[in-house]
């Protein structure tokens, strides 16, 4: 695998409130607040570990969590990459993470 | 939104363990389909036309920080700290803000080598604190 590497924030610079099944970051860099849902909020922690690729993304999640397997886009494989690729680019839309 | 009816990871536990992320109780996680949306941003009115936000300025400190000195890592000490630069006597603007940043050219008059502590301190800013909504205006992707 030798897709692009992310990267995020450090938890200093991004303060999170679980609400009601929805997660509220304020990235204090921007200035801006996101309403996240999952797996975004999981993603972002993952990260915190270090730059990542999608599929080492993958595996940081399944050693925290059941990625269920009934979702197409969280079975094994390619389905899975390209479902971290989208949170990937909608996170990094958000200016929540970056390419390292 | 799709994840709002996902299990989420500890979304019930009311606490978001030490400020941090959704608590990472084992759970199930859903990573969605690739269409679907997991983010919604939130913009403040702070960016405005490109014009108003070149034109912003940030205070090396803030005046309220008096004549303290510029750490190299950005912090606040005080005013004598060696290796410290000290206060800036003009505001910079935001578009020499911008380029400092982004490209590390130093601003006329500045000097190149206090010109990274300004850097670090600008980065540091929080809200509140004089020149944050300029910093992050220049944030801002337009």
């Amino acid at each position: 695998m030798a897709g692009p590497a992310y990267i995020a924030d450090p938890e200093s610079a991004v303060r999170a409130v679980a609400v009601d099944g929805l997660t509220l970051l304020f990235h204090a860099p921007s200035g801006m607040t996101h309403i996240v849902a999952a797996p975004a909020p999981e993603i972002l922690g993952a990260l915190r570990e270090g730059a990542a690729d999608a599929a080492e993304l993958i595996r940081r999640l399944r050693a925290r969590f059941d990625l269920d397997d009934s979702d197409p886009g969280s079975a094994s494989g390619a389905g899975a990459e390209a479902a971290i690729l989208a949170r990937l680019d909608e996170l990094e839309a958000a200016g929540l993470v970056r390419r390292a | 939104m799709n994840g709002c009816d996902q299990e989420q990871a500890g979304a019930g536990d009311g606490k978001a363990g030490g400020g941090g992320f959704v608590p990472s109780r084992r759970a199930v996680l859903v990573l969605g389909a690739a269409a679907a949306s997991t983010v919604v941003t939130v913009r403040p009115a702070l960016a405005q036309t490109a014009g108003s936000v070149l034109n912003c300025e940030i205070p090396i400190p803030q005046p309220s920080a008096g004549g303290n000195y510029i750490s190299p890592q950005g912090e606040l000490v005080p005013a004598g700290t060696p290796g410290a630069a000290p206060p800036l006597g003009r505001p910079l603007r935001g578009e020499e803000v911008k380029n400092l940043l982004r490209s590390g050219t130093t601003p006329a008059g500045v000097d190149p080598t206090s010109a990274q502590a300004y850097a670090n301190y600008i980065r540091r800013l929080q809200a509140g604190m004089s020149g944050f909504t300029c910093y992050a205006s220049l944030q801002m992707p337009r």
